[in-house]
């Protein structure tokens, strides 16, 4: 919990020192009126935010472990009847939900492995090897962004049902869900960014020790975009684990479906408390990732209004 | 339109090793020998055939994968893929037009012909005229796999009347007969408002999913009180939700909704949802397929006293009468001619024979008895009514479901007039009439005559549309 | 923004040797001389290497399906045989009686997504900037809704909104005494309550980008302020808005483009019902595309997706302009 005590605290840095110079000052902040006030308001906001932001969660891990029955007649009851945590073990037995969250697994990866080769070679190209028709290129992804990819849903799905060239289909194949998300403008876009702003004197410099482009790119360009390339990485995940319309069109069949195609499937036909349990273990990994990666997490986002674009 | 989907096909169809040789003899001749050069040039014919719906229980499914074990150790040149399969009309046409269903898979009788007529279904005609058992068909029921070019383009596999189920035990609560279930609506309408009252349970509910199943109740309510939505066939079909007995429908829905407060309070379930509400004990009484008892087994572990089955209620007039519906099997146009043999054999096997083979008839009782299947649930005849009276005759120490409990529908449905579904545009007539069956339950101040007028030329856009 | 200067920390920009234009007039006249050995010792072939997965990724799967949007929104075709329709797709669009319908819910959507979504994350970062100790718990406590699947967010949440009396919404509507409410079942309540779920999930996201932007604002202000007399009310509307003014904008023009494309929402929880209460623009392209189980309309799929397009890329164009002005701060 270390991360989250530490973060954000880049103001008191700025500020120096112990004294907070916020909204409040810290002058103010003295005056009883103003932190019984602030601070009773504080309390309200925690409270507030642990029954909305953590309240849902407990419920479904409650009702994940109690009786259908108990859930359906009386679901804010704590165990009236006592637990059932078969549900837990046909969740994972019966539902099978630990094969389909494996797929999403799998699929996030690809997504992201896919995302990061495009937008790091891509953007090292157009930034540092500077091609001929860059200019011609980079207006042309620009374009794109113009285009949410759900409005191309339809000619996209046509395509990977007959792709053009290709006498083959990739419905039901991982190919069709890694290649597209690999055509992401906007991770061009900021890497692209990140990369003009890298001292050029470094380029020169490896130039002269003799350094081609491709050492140049994994040696030096690579282990300096950490910090771009680990956002990137939060957003790629992210999007891919969240997906559902574009799996549901291109994933058919059952045994390759990600959690979020899966569990719609089932829901209705399942037995309500198993089915809750499928969906009480198919967050435990975000979550869990979350918590090891939270600061990561809200570093990424609180930067994402200042990077997109 | 069939809700019942795949699973419904296990009432009857669970073979086991004896059934091998009645198979192989039931197989025309020269389709097997055809069959079987085709399988030895290319050592072995893949085909993938729909299983059972998502979130049906493992027995089940074992049961199946049994079955399948049996089929390929019987036809050695012959691989069997079983995919989980639903058919739903939101998921369909995605599947449909990527080319994945499988090389067998099951429609409702609302889309064959169409489906037909589009050249989206494998040309069956040789192969279905090859069976022994092909002039048995019920001619009403075999119409609804034969295209306009007089093509077989699909087999049907089960029929089925719309029915009314029951809550038994909650009609004892709420005082009634659990024996005398209602046979006018207006009987439904008190008797629902008495379970209500008596139990706090929902009195009726009815599906209102925007998934079709709305319009397709409404469409069976209509029809039980002699009106009808759609006159005509193809191109040339009308319209006519704005039908008397369709507004009688409404208002009907419209009092027990708002007045007699009888309906709960969940209007939007689907036919799966709804299924599961009932099998928890929720509902007193709903419309469905008279067969649904088998989804309500294999998903929803339902306890079989609960459960009880009336003919819906008919209005007496000459046009009143129970809608109808049915499963076909069909195959992909993609498959080659190996599988497209190797695909008839599978339904032969898995679909037909227990409805025209003693030995397997019983066969497949026993074995669905084995793994606490229902045996003796109510349909329609596939064939005619001499081989049906037959396979009930087999059957009949094997049924497992209460009998008596089925009663009311087996002694009324039989004389009763079963209408087809609408012809033209079926699911889209019922996708019209979702959102006005919606209405209804979401505000007490709607209009049921206004409403269907307005629906009514949506649903003559759809049938211009659908280019039949 | 200090967030982005943080993020390139240790990368000054520099001015490179030659302006690009220099660089141009130097290179031109050379490479068009040049031999393909001299173009791949020239680095030609890396540069090659290097752009090939992004060109041949956006073309496949962005440049070459935008082209095919819209021819196919001219066409009309059963996947056999294709037809030149010229602008009857969209007639039929226009025409189709879903369609005001899905623009106005859309419409409905994105204005209670507004409503509800934007004050209550704007208020609770400015009171969670003033948190001194554990802030980091009420970032994370705000956050954990993004992190879960929308999917199950949306599931878990139609069990929420059961419409009985034993619902879990309505169970605790009761501890207060308010009759049980029908929630999605109702073509009044279902537009609001995709809304509220949709706002639960989103919310954490916009507070931390507002927790972040909070934190860019120059303390030295507030001082002054303070020196000025200024009380808590006047530092909000007179420091903080005004600094925050254009992520404001930026969140907000991000969420109109969001919520135009809603579907999630209205395909798991209602399917567009009841009675279209909740059928959007996105879900009516879906309904065309794949929504009959009988065939497909591509072309009028195609049709209503280009029109999507346009309105969002006035939006795009809005929020690039934001973000310029942003950016040169």
């Amino acid at each position: 919990m270390s991360a989250i005590r530490s973060w954000p605290v880049r103001r008191n840095k700025r500020a120096g020192g112990e004294s907070h110079q916020g909204l409040v000052q810290s002058a103010d902040w003295k005056r009883p009126s103003v932190r019984w006030g602030l601070g009773g308001t504080h309390a309200a906001l925690l409270v507030l935010l642990v029954i909305g932001g953590l309240g849902p969660i407990l419920w479904l891990a409650k009702a994940a472990i109690t009786p259908t029955q108990d859930t359906l007649s009386n679901p804010m009851a704590l165990f009236p009847h006592g637990t059932a945590l078969s549900n837990i073990s046909d969740a994972w037995n019966q539902v099978d939900i630990g094969l389909y969250i494996w797929n999403t697994v799998v699929i996030a990866f690809g997504s992201w492995l896919c995302q990061i080769v495009v937008a790091t070679t891509g953007a090292f190209a157009l930034s540092v090897l500077k091609p001929k028709w860059g200019r011609v290129i980079t207006a042309l992804l620009l374009t794109t962004l113009f285009v949410p990819s759900v409005v191309l849903l339809v000619p996209l799905y046509l395509e990977v049902v007959h792709p053009p060239l290709i006498n083959h289909s990739f419905i039901n194949s991982y190919w069709a869900i890694w290649l597209p998300a690999g055509a992401s403008a906007f991770n061009v876009v900021i890497m692209k960014r990140f990369f003009d702003n890298l001292p050029r004197e470094i380029f020169e410099a490896a130039r002269i020790d003799g350094a081609g482009p491709f050492r140049l790119f994994v040696s030096i360009v690579l282990p300096m975009s950490k910090p771009i390339l680990g956002v990137i990485s939060i957003f790629a995940v992210l999007a891919s684990w969240k997906d559902f319309l574009w799996p549901l069109l291109v994933l058919s069949d059952p045994s390759k479906q990600p959690v979020s195609v899966r569990l719609p499937t089932i829901f209705g036909q399942t037995e309500l408390g198993v089915f809750l349990a499928a969906m009480l273990i198919a967050c435990l990994v975000p979550i869990v990732g979350f918590l090891i990666f939270q600061r990561s997490f809200l570093r990424g986002t609180g930067l994402s209004g200042a990077l997109k674009g | 339109m069939t809700f019942k989907r795949k699973t419904r096909s296990f009432v009857r169809t669970n073979l086991t090793f004896a059934a091998i040789a009645a198979v192989a003899m039931a197989m025309p001749v020269g389709l097997a020998s055809a069959a079987t050069a085709k399988a030895a040039k290319s050592h072995v014919v893949h085909i993938s055939v729909v299983s059972l719906i998502p979130g049906s229980t493992q027995a089940a499914f074992n049961q199946f994968d049994n079955q399948v074990a049996e089929f390929e150790a019987a036809n050695p040149g012959i691989s069997v893929k079983a995919v989980q399969y639903q058919w739903l009309p939101a998921t369909f046409a995605a599947k449909l037009s990527s080319g994945t269903l499988p090389t067998v898979f099951t429609v409702p009788f609302t889309d064959g012909r169409s489906l037909g007529n589009n050249g989206q279904l494998a040309n069956l005609t040789k192969y279905a005229k090859a069976l022994p058992y092909y002039k048995e068909f019920n001619p009403s029921v075999i119409a609804e796999g034969i295209d306009s070019k007089k093509q077989v383009i699909a087999i049907p596999t089960a029929a089925y009347a719309q029915a009314l189920s029951y809550n038994r035990q909650l009609f004892s609560q709420a005082g009634l007969n659990p024996n005398k279930p209602p046979t006018t609506w207006a009987q439904v309408e008190s008797d629902a408002q008495q379970i209500a009252q008596k139990t706090g349970k929902t009195g009726y509910a009815e599906m209102g999913a925007s998934d079709n199943t709305a319009g397709w109740i409404l469409t069976t309510l209509t029809d039980a009180l002699g009106g009808r939505m759609e006159t005509g066939i193809g191109s040339a079909a009308k319209a006519t939700f704005d039908n008397s007995a369709a507004v009688q429908a409404l208002n009907l829905l419209h009092t027990m909704r708002w007045t007699d407060n009888s309906m709960g309070s969940n209007f939007g379930l689907s036919w799966g949802t709804m299924n599961q509400a009932f099998a928890a004990g929720q509902i007193g009484m709903f419309v469905s397929g008279s067969d649904v008892y088998t989804n309500m087994v294999q998903a929803d572990n339902i306890n079989p006293a609960i459960y009880g089955l009336a003919p819906i209620p008919t209005a007496k007039s000459k046009t009143a009468g129970v809608l109808g519906g049915g499963t076909l099997a069909a195959v992909s146009p993609k498959s080659t001619p190996a599988q497209i043999a190797a695909a008839m054999k599978w339904i032969n096997f898995y679909y037909m024979q227990p409805l025209i083979n003693r030995k397997q008839a019983i066969r497949n009782a026993k074995t669905l008895i084995k793994d606490k299947q229902p045996v003796g649930v109510p349909e329609l005849p596939v064939f005619n009514a001499k081989i049906y009276a037959q396979d009930q005759k087999w059957i009949k120490p094997y049924i497992n479901v209460p009998e008596s409990q089925f009663a009311p529908f087996n002694n009324g449905i039989f004389s009763e007039n079963v209408i087809p579904e609408p012809e033209s545009a079926t699911q889209s007539i019922y996708g019209d009439l979702d959102s006005v069956v919606q209405a209804v339950f979401s505000s007490s101040s709607a209009d049921p005559g206004s409403l269907l007028s307005a629906a009514n030329s949506t649903g003559q856009s759809s049938i211009a549309s659908s280019g039949a | 923004m200090s967030t982005l200067d943080e993020m390139t920390a240790g990368a000054e920009p520099i001015e490179p040797a030659f302006t690009p234009q220099e660089q141009r007039r130097r290179s031109a006249p050379r490479r068009s001389r040049r031999s393909p050995l001299a173009w791949v010792q020239g680095g030609g072939l890396a540069r090659l290497a290097f752009l090939l997965p992004l060109l041949l990724v956006f073309a496949a799967f962005s440049w070459y399906p935008i082209v095919r949007l819209v021819v196919m929104s001219f066409q009309q075709t059963n996947e056999v045989i294709t037809t030149w329709v010229g602008f009857q797709n969209f007639k039929e669009v226009w025409n189709d009686p879903l369609f005001p319908i899905a623009v106005r819910n859309t419409l409905e959507f994105a204005g209670l997504a507004l409503l509800f979504g934007y004050p209550i994350p704007l208020i609770a970062a400015v009171l969670m900037s003033e948190v001194r100790k554990r802030r980091g718990l009420y970032a994370a406590l705000a956050y954990l809704p993004v992190v879960i699947p929308p999917v199950v967010a949306v599931l878990l949440w139609k069990t929420f909104y059961d419409g009985g009396a034993t619902g879990v919404f309505n169970t605790i509507l009761g501890w207060f005494g308010i009759p049980p409410q029908q929630w999605i079942q109702s073509t009044s309540q279902a537009m609001p309550s995709l809304v509220l779920e949709s706002t639960w999930a989103n919310a954490g996201g916009t507070i931390i980008i507002y927790l972040a932007a909070l934190t860019g604002v120059n303390p030295e202000l507030y001082e002054a302020a303070s020196v000025d007399g200024a009380g808590l009310w006047k530092k909000i509307f007179h420091v903080t808005l005004p600094q925050m003014r254009t992520v404001l904008l930026v969140t907000m023009i991000l969420q109109i483009i969001g919520t135009a494309q809603v579907f999630l929402e209205p395909y798991l929880f209602t399917s567009g019902g009841p009675n279209n209460a909740t059928m959007t623009v996105l879900l009516l392209i879906y309904d065309y595309a794949f929504g009959n189980s009988l065939g497909a309309a591509y072309g009028e799929a195609a049709a209503l997706s280009l029109m999507l397009v346009a309105f969002l890329a006035l939006f795009s164009l809005l929020y690039l302009r934001a973000t310029r002005a942003w950016s040169d701060e």
